[in-house]
C-alpha cells in the first residue's frame, strides 16, 4: 500500500514537473534576452503569449550569434518590421484578428510585445502625462510642418520648423538631423572642398560631388547606414554581420599617378607597360600603408578642415556594394585609367578589379567593431587591402574579399582611394 | 609577424637533446627547456606513422615520397622540361601506387617532369587521403592548373633563395590563393639557413618549410631557426634525407645490384679515387653490428627520430628503396647505440672524402649543411 501511495505521488509529481518544465524554459530564454532587451520581455511577462507559450525564440529564432555577441553587432535571425509583423502573426493567427478579423497591420491594435490596445484610454488621468502628450503633440505638427517646407524647397522656414520643434522635444535624433539638413542647404559649402553641381542628399543635405580644393581630386557622398558585412564565400569575411556606417567622403576613382606626384614629389608607380596609355591617369601603385599615411598628412596639413584619412574597410565594403544594394558588376581585370569605365550606383569608379586599394583597419576577424582598436593608427599588425587586383583572380572581384599587408611593404598593384569624413564644423 | 624564440637558459644542443628526451618520454617537445612547442601530435596506423604538419592540421606519413625520378628514365620535353620513357613512368606509377598501399600519405610532383598529369591519375579516386604537394611558378594560371588537375592543392610552395622583393611578391600571391580557398598551405623550400630564418619573420602565414636534414648535414640543429619554428607552429619537411642518394654509395654493404639514384659503383669502389680501407674497415664492423639494416635505413632513422619534422621527403626509383625506408619505421623513435656507431662511422668516412662523394651538384650541402 505504502508503494501504490509512493507510486501516485511519484506520478503527480512527475506530471506537474513536466508541465513546469515548457513554463521555465521558456523563462530561461526570456531570461537571457532580458540581459538587454529588459522592458520588451516584461511587457511580453504580461502577455497571452508568455501564457501560450510563445517564447522570444519563436518569433526571433534562436538567434545564438546574437545571443552571443553583446555589441549588438550580429541581429537576431528574425526582426520583422512593417507589414512583415503581420505576416509572422499569420503563422499562428491564420484567420486573423480574432475580435476585427483584421489580417494587416496588427501593431496598429497590439503592441509587438505586449499586445494591449494603445488606443483604449489610460483608466486614471495624470495631468503630467497630459502636458508631456500636449507638448509630443506639438512636435509632431512642427515635425510635418518641416517636411512639408523641405519638400517645397523652404530651407529657413523648415530650419525654422525643426527648430521649434526640438524647443518641444530636446535632443530628438531625428529633428536634430532635419534641422542640420536644412542648416546644410542653406550653406552647402564644406571647409577644404568645392562643391560641384546642385546635387544633394536627401537626408543629410550634404553636396553629392565635390572637388579637394587645390587638388582638384573629385569625392563623392556616400550616405550613411546599415548593411550586411561579410560573407560566407570566404572564411575571413564570415560571419555576416550587420554594421552601421556614418556619411562620408570617398574618392570617384582611384588616385592616380599623376595625383600622388604632385602631392608626394615622385612616382613610385612601375613605368607604364606597352600599349598603357597617359600613365598619370593610372592608379598610383607599390605604395605602403605608411606611405598613404605621409600624402595624407600632406593633405591634411594643405588643405583647411583636414579630416583625410584611408577609409575603413566596412565603409569600403559599403561603397562597394553601392550603398547596401547589389555589388558592383563584372568588370574587366586590368589596370583601369581614370574614368574608363562605368560608375556604380554612388558614382564610385574602379572600386573592384583595378588596383589593391588600402583600408585604414588593422586586419582582425570578424565580426568588425569599429572601437575595438582596429582602427587605431598607431597599432602594429597587418592592414586590410580591398577590392582585388589585375593581376589575380576573378573571385577577388567581391566587395566582400578581404586580403592583408604589412603597413611598410610596397607591393606591385596596392593602390589607394582618398577618404574624408564629413568635415565638422557645420 | 613570427616572434623569435629566446633560449636564454639553454643552448641548442641542449634544446635538441631536451627534444629527444621529450619524444622518448612523453612524446613532448614542450619538455625541451623553455620552448612553448606543441607536444608531437602523432599516431600510428598499421607500420606507418604519421605526424601533425605544424598548424596545418593535416597529418602527414612520416615518410613521403619525394618528386625527384630517376635521371635514366628521362627524355628531354622541351626548355627545362622532360617526361619519363613509357616504361620508366609505369615503374615509377607502380612504387607510388605501392608507397600509397604501406600508408605513404604525402606526394611532393614536379611539373617540369611532367608527373602533374600521371600523379593525378594515381590520386583519383583517393584524393582525400593524399596530401599532393607541389612547386612550380607563382602565377594565377598555374595555381588554377595545379588545382584543375588534382581538385585542389594541399601544399604549394615555391623555392626561395633569398627574401627579396620578388620573393615577397611571390608569397603575397601564394596568400591570395590561399585566402581564396586554391591552396591549403603554403610554404617555401630552401637550401639556405639564412632564408629559413628570415622566412618566419618576413612570410606572413608561412605554413611550412622544406630544408635540406640529414645524418650529416643537420646544421638546422643548431640554428635559431628551429625553435622559432617550432613556437609558430611552422610544419618543417626533411629534404635530402639520404642526400640525393648519396649515402647510399657510402654503404660498402650495398647489395650487389643495388644502384644508388646516380652511380652504379659504391664510393670506396671507384675507379681513380682513393681507396679509404681504414675508415671502410671501420664502418663495414659497425654495420656488421646491424646485421638487418642498412646505412640507409640508419639513416632515415635518424631523420625519422627528430620528433621536431613531420616527415622526410626521399625520392624512390626502387621498390627496394620504398621498402627499406619503410621498414626503418619500425622503433623509428630511438636510435640504437649500434646505429649511432654506424652512423659516426659514416660520417667520418664522408669527412675524409671532402664533399667529393656528393653529386657535383649538390656539393652546396657539405659547404652549407654539414652540422
Amino acid at each position: 500500500m505504502a508503494r501504490l501511495i509512493s507510486g501516485i505521488i511519484l506520478f503527480l509529481c512527475a506530471a506537474a514537473g513536466a508541465a513546469q518544465t515548457v513554463e521555465d524554459r521558456q523563462f530561461k530564454e526570456a531570461g537571457v534576452c532580458a540581459r538587454c532587451h529588459v522592458i520588451s520581455v516584461v511587457e511580453w511577462g504580461m502577455s497571452h503569449h508568455r501564457q501560450a507559450g510563445i517564447a522570444c525564440t519563436s518569433c526571433h529564432g534562436p538567434s545564438p550569434g546574437h545571443v552571443k555577441d553583446e555589441r549588438n553587432n550580429i541581429k537576431p535571425e528574425r526582426l520583422p518590421r512593417g507589414t512583415a509583423i503581420a505576416g509572422l502573426c499569420a503563422g499562428c493567427h491564420a484567420s486573423g484578428c480574432p475580435k476585427t478579423q483584421q489580417t494587416a497591420s496588427c501593431q496598429d491594435c497590439h503592441h509587438s510585445h505586449a499586445l494591449v490596445d494603445p488606443k483604449k484610454p489610460a483608466m486614471v488621468s495624470d495631468s503630467h502625462l497630459d502636458e508631456i502628450s500636449a507638448r509630443w503633440s506639438r512636435f509632431a505638427e512642427l515635425e510635418r510642418r518641416g517636411e512639408e517646407l523641405v519638400k517645397a524647397g523652404d530651407w529657413r522656414g523648415a530650419s525654422d520648423a525643426y527648430r521649434q520643434a526640438l524647443a518641444q522635444k530636446p535632443a530628438d535624433r531625428q529633428a536634430t538631423e532635419r534641422l542640420k539638413m536644412c542648416e546644410r542647404r542653406l550653406n552647402p559649402s564644406l571647409p577644404g572642398f568645392e562643391v560641384i553641381g546642385k546635387e544633394f542628399d536627401s537626408q543629410t543635405g550634404l553636396p553629392l560631388h565635390v572637388r579637394v580644393a587645390g587638388s582638384g581630386i573629385s569625392m563623392a557622398l556616400v550616405p550613411g547606414g546599415e548593411f550586411e558585412m561579410g560573407s560566407e564565400r570566404f572564411p575571413a569575411a564570415k560571419p555576416v554581420h550587420t554594421v552601421r556606417v556614418e556619411p562620408f567622403y570617398l574618392g570617384q576613382y582611384e588616385l592616380t599617378q599623376a595625383e600622388w606626384k604632385s602631392l608626394m614629389g615622385s612616382n613610385p608607380s612601375a613605368p607604364p607597360a606597352a600599349g598603357q596609355p597617359e600613365p598619370d591617369r593610372m592608379p598610383v601603385d607599390q605604395i605602403s600603408w605608411e606611405d598613404c599615411q605621409s600624402l595624407l598628412k600632406k593633405l591634411n596639413d594643405g588643405v583647411p578642415g583636414s579630416g583625410f584619412r584611408l577609409p575603413t574597410e566596412a565603409e569600403w565594403e559599403f561603397a562597394a556594394r553601392a550603398g547596401g544594394g547589389t555589388p558592383e558588376a563584372a568588370v574587366p581585370q586590368e589596370p583601369r585609367q581614370m574614368g574608363n569605365q562605368e560608375p556604380n550606383a554612388l558614382g564610385l569608379f574602379g572600386l573592384m578589379g583595378s588596383v589593391w586599394e588600402w583600408s585604414s583597419s588593422l586586419y582582425r576577424p570578424y565580426p568588425y567593431v569599429a572601437l575595438d582598436g582596429r582602427e587605431e593608427l598607431d597599432a602594429p599588425g597587418l592592414r586590410v587591402l580591398r577590392g582585388g587586383g589585375y593581376a589575380e583572380w576573378k573571385d577577388w572581384l567581391d566587395p566582400a574579399a578581404r586580403h592583408s599587408e604589412r603597413p611598410n611593404r610596397r607591393l606591385r598593384g596596392n593602390g589607394m582611394r582618398l577618404a574624408r569624413s564629413v568635415p565638422a564644423g557645420l | 609577424m613570427h616572434s623569435t624564440l629566446k633560449m636564454s637558459t639553454s643552448t641548442r644542443r641542449e634544446f635538441l637533446a631536451a627534444c629527444a628526451a621529450g619524444l622518448v618520454a612523453g612524446r613532448t617537445l614542450a619538455a625541451a627547456a623553455d620552448v612553448q612547442a606543441p607536444p608531437v601530435q602523432e599516431f600510428r596506423r598499421g607500420g606507418m606513422v604519421y605526424r601533425r604538419l605544424g598548424r596545418t592540421g593535416m597529418d602527414v606519413s612520416l615518410l613521403s615520397f619525394g618528386s625527384h625520378t630517376d635521371p635514366a628514365d628521362r627524355l628531354p620535353a622541351g626548355p627545362e622540361k622532360t617526361v619519363l620513357t613509357p616504361e620508366g613512368q609505369v615503374r615509377r606509377d607502380r612504387i607510388i601506387a605501392h608507397a600509397f598501399d604501406l600508408g605513404v600519405n604525402l606526394l611532393d610532383v614536379y611539373a617540369t617532369e611532367g608527373q602533374w598529369e600521371p600523379a593525378a591519375k594515381l590520386v583519383r579516386g583517393r584524393r582525400d587521403k593524399i596530401i599532393i604537394s607541389l612547386a612550380h611558378d607563382i602565377t594565377p594560371k598555374d595555381i588554377d592548373q595545379a588545382a584543375k588537375f588534382f581538385g585542389y592543392v594541399d601544399l604549394y610552395r615555391f623555392c626561395a633563395q633569398e627574401i627579396d622583393q620578388p620573393t615577397i611578391e611571390n608569397w603575397d600571391l601564394l596568400r591570395k590563393a590561399k585566402e581564396a580557398g586554391k591552396i591549403r598551405a603554403i610554404g617555401i623550400s630552401t637550401h639556405i639557413e639564412r632564408t629559413m630564418t628570415m622566412a618566419l619573420d618576413e612570410l606572413e602565414g608561412i605554413d611550412f618549410i622544406f630544408f635540406p636534414y640529414n645524418f650529416i648535414h643537420a646544421r638546422a640543429d643548431y640554428s635559431q631557426f628551429l625553435p622559432s619554428a617550432l613556437s609558430n607552429g611552422i610544419g618543417l619537411i626533411a629534404m635530402k634525407p639520404l642526400a640525393s642518394g648519396s649515402i647510399m654509395k657510402l654503404d660498402p654493404r650495398a647489395r650487389p645490384g643495388a644502384k644508388p639514384e646516380f652511380e652504379d659503383l659504391q664510393l670506396w669502389q671507384r675507379v681513380g679515387k682513393p681507396v679509404l680501407p681504414a675508415a671502410v674497415v671501420e664502418l663495414t664492423e659497425s654495420l656488421n653490428r646491424l646485421p638487418d639494416e642498412t646505412l640507409c635505413m640508419a639513416a632515415m632513422r635518424f631523420v625519422y627520430s627528430r620528433p621536431f619534422l613531420s616527415t622526410a621527403l626521399t625520392g624512390m626509383a626502387e621498390d627496394r628503396l620504398l621498402e627499406d625506408n619503410y621498414k626503418a619505421l619500425a622503433h623509428y623513435s630511438e636510435m640504437r647505440p649500434e646505429e649511432r656507431s654506424a652512423l659516426d662511422k659514416a660520417r667520418q668516412l664522408a669527412s675524409l672524402r671532402g664533399a667529393d662523394w656528393l653529386r657535383p651538384d649538390y656539393r652546396w650541402l657539405e659547404e652549407q649543411w654539414r652540422g
